[in-house]
């Protein structure tokens, strides 16, 4: 398959996937009403705390933003495969002519794109009723930072998802990996403030460095560079330890007949 | 290439591991295809016929990559299922019955823009596709409209025109027909007579006798795991072909009625089919008609309705293979699997 066609490819399914996701209920009040709701929290428990700086409202609305943007990557991932599994519609992808690796990054990409109207959403919620200004350090950097950050969760979603393509429950994986990721990687409290111990895991994870390029960018003392080179990295990595998974997660949903609930 | 069948099936096996039980465990292996062996020739329609569970699904999925044989080996177009999965998936379309298989919240067209994508028609291809398949199938017109609104019968047609996008070789259709009305049946039996007649090979499973002799070029019949007939419609109907088909009506028949029938030296098979307020026996015996006043009197004080003698169909060559093959051998292997 020509370049071309895989970007094409690669388009239409993140397209097709961003429709499907903006006719379900449960992705709308998860992608547009939860991070709102994260931000308000947010926003009310830093007052109370006293910080009250124009910096930190826009540091808990970026969290607050990318938390809604990865339970919508890893619903999107894990429960999209689930539910093509319920409608028969995932022996049809995987059995179709086309590499199921890139159907996969489309798919992915689809629910990241799809959740990052979350981060507007909490940045305009901030305004209105926090009266928080927006303001970058380096506005130039910040749509570099932003697409990292896509990438950066995509690629740990699509690598995630490989193991739900195996085991029916696996979707019941998704609520598990919701919050340690919110926590681990930073964007709940500041990575510094957790354990010692949990911060290599922290540096494993690409949202981590997702999140530290959007924050790096918008109010950061220097630009976020080594983020955003570190996003992309690890975002390869991400990408070849899927597909290395998925031949083996292939190769055993066809030898244990997997792939559908009949 | 005109020497290769376009399927190629040998000593296909396939067994699944499951479990038993919940607190107590105990892993069975159930032996759903066990030898499977045939060859489709290109251009033919070979259709497969059995009960559920005979192993037919199994053995189109197998053929298809979708699953990996236990052992055995298949080939279509000359390509290994197993090893050869592009090349395969390239070269072959699958309609699986049913309701299950589409994307509901959006619309038919959408269905096939998506799928076309993923198929690897050509951008420039795409448009003049989806238009004559949507013709083919009878869909022109409905195309903007939501599947979640769909009848079963335009969700099989979306089936059949999705299967076809890619304009594949080789189509295989699990029990296409299930769940249409007569008309639907009437209408995808054109259709895939009409595929036949552009040059495509076509593998059916179908639980209906009458789609399978008015459309095959030659049926297997697949019970228990493995094919126990292979031939046309005329061979079938051959093997009992000197027999006779006395069919009674009852009324409130019992079991040792029907056994004692059943035990009867002059009767070849017997099976019987429920209706509403009456049981239909169909009896098979090699003495014609003569046998009726015999039957009668072994059914006692049954009530009767109408009887009728007359030629064997298929579909009692059908019943007396599957009668007469197959199930006490699948009983016997599924509690020797117990392990």
């Amino acid at each position: 398959m020509s370049a071309r066609r895989t970007l094409r490819l690669i388009w239409f399914v993140t397209w097709f996937n961003v429709r499907m996701l903006l006719v379900s209920e449960f992705f709308i009040l998860n992608a547009f009403i939860a991070p709102l709701i994260f931000a308000t929290l947010g926003f009310f428990l830093f007052r109370s705390g006293g910080g009250t700086a124009g910096h930190t409202l826009l540091y808990v609305a970026l969290g607050a933003g990318m938390m809604g943007v990865w339970s919508t990557t890893i619903f999107g991932c894990g429960g999209a495969i689930a539910w093509q599994r319920w409608e028969g519609t995932l022996e049809l992808l995987v059995n179709a002519p086309s590499r199921y690796d890139f159907i996969l990054v489309g798919q992915t990409l689809g629910a990241v794109v799809f959740g990052f109207y979350g981060i507007l959403a909490t940045l305009a919620w901030g305004v209105l009723l926090f009266g928080m200004p927006i303001e970058a350090t380096y506005p130039l950097i910040l749509p570099l930072s932003l697409l990292a950050a896509i990438v950066s969760l995509a690629s740990l979603g699509m690598l995630i998802a490989t193991t739900f393509v195996l085991y029916r429950h696996a979707s019941a994986l998704s609520n598990m990996l919701e919050y340690p990721i919110w926590l681990i990687a930073g964007l709940l409290v500041p990575v510094a403030t957790l354990p010692f111990w949990v911060r290599p895991m922290s540096w494993l994870l690409a949202p981590t460095w997702g999140m530290e390029a959007i924050r790096g960018a918008a109010i950061g003392t220097e630009p976020p560079f080594l983020a955003i080179v570190l996003c992309f990295a690890l975002a390869v990595v991400y990408y070849l330890a899927a597909r290395l998974t998925l031949v083996f997660v292939l190769a055993k949903a066809r030898r244990d007949a997997t792939l559908s609930l009949q | 290439m005109a020497d290769v069948p376009a399927i190629e099936a040998v000593d296909l096996v396939r067994t699944y591991r499951t479990h038993t039980g919940v607190i107590r465990r105990r892993p069975l292996t159930v032996e759903a295809v066990r030898g499977v062996s045939f060859e489709v020739r290109p251009g033919e329609l070979f259709g497969l016929l059995g009960p559920n569970g005979a192993g037919k699904t199994t053995t189109i999925k197998m053929l298809i990559t979708l699953l990996l044989p236990t052992s055995g080996t298949a080939r279509v177009m000359g390509f290994d299922v197993a090893r050869d999965t592009t090349a395969v998936r390239q070269r072959i379309g699958y309609v699986f019955g049913g309701d299950r298989g589409l994307y509901d919240r959006v619309s038919g067209l959408d269905n096939l823009r998506y799928f076309a994508e993923l198929y690897g028609v050509e951008p420039s291809e795409q448009r003049r596709r989806i238009a004559a398949l949507l013709e083919l199938v009878g869909l022109t017109g409905r195309e903007n409209e939501k599947v979640e609104g769909y009848s079963r019968g335009m969700r099989q047609r979306l089936h059949i025109a999705r299967g076809l996008l890619h304009d594949p070789e080789v189509i295989f259709m699990d029990e296409p027909s299930i769940g249409l009305d007569p008309v639907g049946a009437r209408e995808l039996r054109q259709t895939v007579r009409s595929l036949v007649d552009a040059g495509k090979t076509v593998l059916l499973t179908t639980h209906y006798m009458f789609e399978a002799d008015a459309l095959c070029d030659r049926i297997a019949v697949i019970n228990s795991g493995r094919i126990v007939a292979l031939g046309t419609g005329a061979d079938l109907k051959d093997r009992i072909a000197s027999r006779t088909i006395v069919e009674i009506e009852t009324f409130g028949v019992t079991d040792d009625a029907v056994e004692r029938l059943r035990q009867d030296h002059e009767v070849s098979a017997i099976n019987m089919e429920e209706r509403e307020q009456s049981q239909i026996l169909f009896v098979q015996s090699d003495r014609g008609a003569h046998i009726t006043q015999r039957l009668l009197s072994l059914l006692g004080d049954t009530r009767v309705g109408k009887v009728v003698s007359r030629e064997p169909t298929l579909e009692d060559a059908y019943l007396h293979l599957i009668a007469t093959t197959g199930d006490d051998e699948a009983r016997a292997a599924r509690a020797a699997s117990v392990q």
